[in-house]
């Protein structure tokens, strides 16, 4: 049985926010074991079911990256050099080990300069295929099987169907209640503001998932209680881009006068949105759900009949997204060097301009110094909006 | 053409091999054929090169036009900005490969104009019937460039081949997970055929397919005992040639012009070798290029090292071959064509896995380096970190890290450019990296 978060639920997520890794800490010093890992493709069930705590391997972006250039390349994702360079500076000393995916460039070519430098007990690379047909599936299945195997080996345990159902359900309970959190930003103006969205969500993937899910519902509770508190501001914006693990771009689109109402991003919408499907076999439905049921640049999906249906097949649920939220304006964040994402933002682009949304396109470097010509861009972006 | 432009043609890099010297023209007729194709009407497929179809489009006589290669001859021709100017103008962030967004700016221009760019180098890059991507272990943009490539040829159909290898891990051999690899290799070479008969309109023929298969193995065979030759010292062939001679390898594979290529090259350095005639005539340094890309509008840099002493028997960088009867397989006995093509793909991938396991805290790439250091009598390593590309210039520190720790402490320079974008590049900078770097290996001879 997992520990009774203590606090309120907005607080506590902060206190998480704010001290990324202490509670992984805590656990660790209690005897359980921590099982580092990258990215939301990493199937986190499999982890729980190996009795691991998954932790989800953060940077900090007011922390210049400074130990990771002595091994790692400058041209690397900016948000990888500084997740590495945390990790070289001893803030996620308590990980037994590391899962890396094959989810893009810079984090499976760095797999080894993870493995090599960090020397930790265990460390494994999950080969993703790019494609969704049915051959990848299989495939990815089966590496599947090898990662469970592996994990086993070094869990000392065998991992259950059992357990592994178990898991399912309990992150599934987790993203239910994600989606339920997003309700409450529907109206006009939001319950719960982006900044206060997006700490609770980057400090719930430190921790174990029972905890996740009651910090969610805490969360959801206090802020039904509170109610209408926050004030009407000129724009709704949803924020699309990789993956942000701090508040501070969210922070900056709201002191500039609009509230963020909804995302594709991770942690967010897209790692939260899609539920593993009960199987007989539960890897099959981790398997559907991590190669077909996340919306991520990295997987390429198969072109249907018109290249518009193409776009709608790629970005649809950024569509949906806009209307069911009522979204103003739609602000394209990616950062440099970003492959998989990059490439998308012309088709992208003009695809949720065609739906009659404005989108603003910045690329940013994942760190403070570029904070003022960000607000410039924002602020500029905003004033557009308004003169809609 | 300017006369800026003409001036910086002529300052070509001078080639140790008569062979080298030939790439030019080839490469220049290659994409002449590309557009005589188009106006013949014969398919055409955009194609990333070590994607291992090569003899699937020649036996369905499909056109291959190599985008990789187009865009390195505008970055050779230092006429690329304008294509990456163009990209940038799209919307594609200037941090992305810039084969790709060398490629992509060219395209959204001549789609835009309905005809060439002005001026475009050797005749243009031409609208494809199919674009045939990739997704490997590595290289996101082999599978994100034709889907982007769409925007501006939204009927241009894309397959992309999945072509995994295992990772090299410490808790099981791949021999483990093989089979499911082949498997998956194979139906995706098969779903590939089918979509090529689909959209080209014709079958494939499986004899031939099979004499090709034939025809590349033993090219392969070939290509690295003509490789192996430059261990002689002095060496008769440096990096510098073999950026010209990677052509043959990667762009005309599963053809005799191929084959015929490194047989006249392997004649030429066996010659060389018996009169004693290296690629300079006073060989004082031998280095390993050790990884990365070339930067190709600045070639001459391996003329400039030369000019110093020192000479490259050896590189990794497109050196993409091994000789398949060294395999621990005999791949003869296969007799399914593509299930052969999956298997030379995978142990290609693995060649190094069972030596790096014998020493302790060694890596595959880092074997590797070891092997050609001590084959090849190296002196000192040089890289090339391109910072468009993360798919083969991310690890290059942490390999020089490793090769210290494991092995022993190599004098070494990473220089710092990319393989397209010129603005990147600082030539003065470069050679004066490329002095001190020599000084250092004097010191170290004159210890």
């Amino acid at each position: 049985m997992a520990e009774k978060v203590a606090g309120r639920g907005l607080a506590t997520a902060n206190k998480y926010y704010q001290d990324y890794g202490g509670r992984a800490r805590e656990l660790k010093k209690q005897g359980q074991r921590i099982m580092g890992y990258i990215c939301a493709l990493v199937p986190v069930e499999i982890i729980s079911a190996a009795g691991f705590v998954p932790f989800r391997i953060k940077g900090d972006v007011n922390e210049p990256i400074t130990k990771a250039d002595s091994e790692m390349e400058t041209i690397v994702c900016p948000l990888v050099r500084s997740c590495f360079d945390m990790s070289l500076k001893g803030k996620y000393e308590f990980l037994d080990g590391i899962v890396i995916p094959h989810a893009c460039d810079s984090i499976c070519r760095t797999y080894d300069v993870w493995k090599y430098t960090l020397n930790l007990p265990y460390s494994h690379l999950i080969n993703m295929p790019h494609a969704t047909g049915d051959s990848s599936l299989s495939f990815y299945r089966a590496e599947l099987d090898t990662f469970k195997r592996s994990l086993s080996r070094f869990a000392g345990r065998e991992i259950s169907d059992e357990s592994l159902t178990q898991t399912i359900s309990l992150y599934n309970q987790n993203r239910a209640k994600v989606r339920e959190l997003y309700e409450l930003r529907k109206s006009s103006p939001p319950l719960i503001s982006g900044a206060e969205v997006a700490r609770l969500l980057v400090g719930v993937v430190g921790i174990p998932v029972e905890e996740s899910t009651r910090l969610i519902d805490d969360v959801i509770e206090e802020v039904k209680q509170r109610g209408k508190v926050l004030p009407t501001k000129s724009a709704r914006i949803m924020v699309v881009g990789a993956q942000i693990d701090n508040a501070t771009f969210i922070d900056l689109i709201e002191d500039s006068g609009a509230w963020v109402v909804v995302d594709d991003l991770c942690p967010g919408a897209r790692e939260f949105f899609s539920d593993v499907a009960v199987t007989p076999d539960p890897i099959d439905g981790i398997a559907e759900r991590y190669l077909r049921g996340i919306y991520c640049g990295r997987t390429f999906r198969e072109k249907r009949e018109s290249y518009y249906e193409y776009l709608g097949q790629r970005f649809g649920h950024i569509g949906r997204f806009t209307k069911e939220f009522k979204v103003d304006g739609v602000v394209l964040y990616i950062y440099k060097y970003c492959d998989p994402f990059g490439f998308e933002v012309p088709a992208m682009k003009s695809y949720i301009e065609s739906n009659g949304t404005p989108v603003l396109y910045l690329e940013d470097e994942y760190s403070m110094s570029t904070i003022g010509r960000l607000r410039t861009r924002i602020q500029a972006f905003l004033e557009l909006l308004g003169s809609k | 053409m300017t006369e800026e432009k003409k001036e910086e043609e002529r300052k070509k890099r001078s080639t140790a091999t008569e062979a080298a010297a030939k790439i030019g023209p080839m490469v220049k007729a290659m994409i002449a054929s590309v557009l005589q194709a188009r106006d013949e009407g014969k398919p055409i497929a955009y194609t990333f090169i070590c994607c291992c179809y090569d003899e699937i489009m020649r036996a369905m006589d499909i056109v291959p036009h190599w985008v990789e290669n187009y865009a390195g001859i505008c970055g050779a021709k230092r006429d690329a900005q304008r294509f990456l100017e163009k990209a940038e103008s799209e919307s594609f962030s200037r941090s992305l490969c810039t084969y790709a967004l060398c490629g992509l700016g060219f395209d959204a221009w001549r789609e835009e104009l309905g005809q060439m760019p002005p001026d475009a180098p050797w005749g243009g890059q031409v609208k494809p019937d199919v674009m045939l991507g990739s997704g490997q272990i590595l290289c996101d943009p082999r599978n994100k460039w034709y889907q982007a490539a769409q925007h501006y040829m939204p009927n241009v159909p894309v397959y992309n081949v999945g072509l995994p290898w295992p990772p090299y891990e410490n808790d099981y051999d791949y021999r483990e997970v093989q089979g499911y690899y082949i498997k998956y290799i194979v139906e995706e070479l098969r779903g590939l055929v089918a979509f090529l008969e689909r959209h080209i309109g014709k079958k494939m023929d499986w004899d031939r397919l099979s004499q090709l298969i034939d025809l590349t193995d033993r090219t392969w065979n070939l290509i690295w005992e003509t490789y192996e030759l430059r261990r002689a010292v002095p060496s008769p062939m440096g990096t510098g040639d073999a950026m010209n001679t990677m052509v043959p390898i990667v762009f005309m594979m599963a053809t005799q012009q191929a084959y015929d290529f490194f047989r006249e090259l392997n004649e030429e350095l066996r010659h060389k070798i018996a009169n004693r005639e290296g690629e300079i005539p006073d060989e004082k340094y031998r280095l390993i290029w050790g990884g990365g890309l070339p930067a190709w509008f600045a070639l001459t840099d391996f003329n400039y090292f030369n000019s110093r002493g020192a000479v490259f028997p050896v590189e990794t960088t497109y050196r993409m071959v091994e000789a398949v009867y060294n395999f621990d397989i005999d791949l003869s006995r296969i007799s399914d064509p593509l299930e052969h093509i999956a298997w030379r793909w995978l142990k290609y991938w693995t060649y190094w896995y069972d030596k790096a396991r014998k020493r302790p805290g060694s890596h595959p790439d880092v074997e590797r380096l070891i092997q050609y250091i001590e084959d090849y009598k190296i002196d000192g390593i040089v890289m090339h970190e391109a910072f468009s590309c993360r798919t083969w210039h991310v690890g290059l520190i942490w390999q020089l890290n490793r090769l210290k720790e494991i092995y022993r402490d190599m004098p070494s320079l990473i220089l710092e450019s990319d393989i397209v974008d010129i603005s990147s590049y600082n030539e003065a900078d470069t050679r004066a990296r490329i002095d001190a770097f020599i000084d250092t290996l004097e010191a170290i001879k004159s210890r």
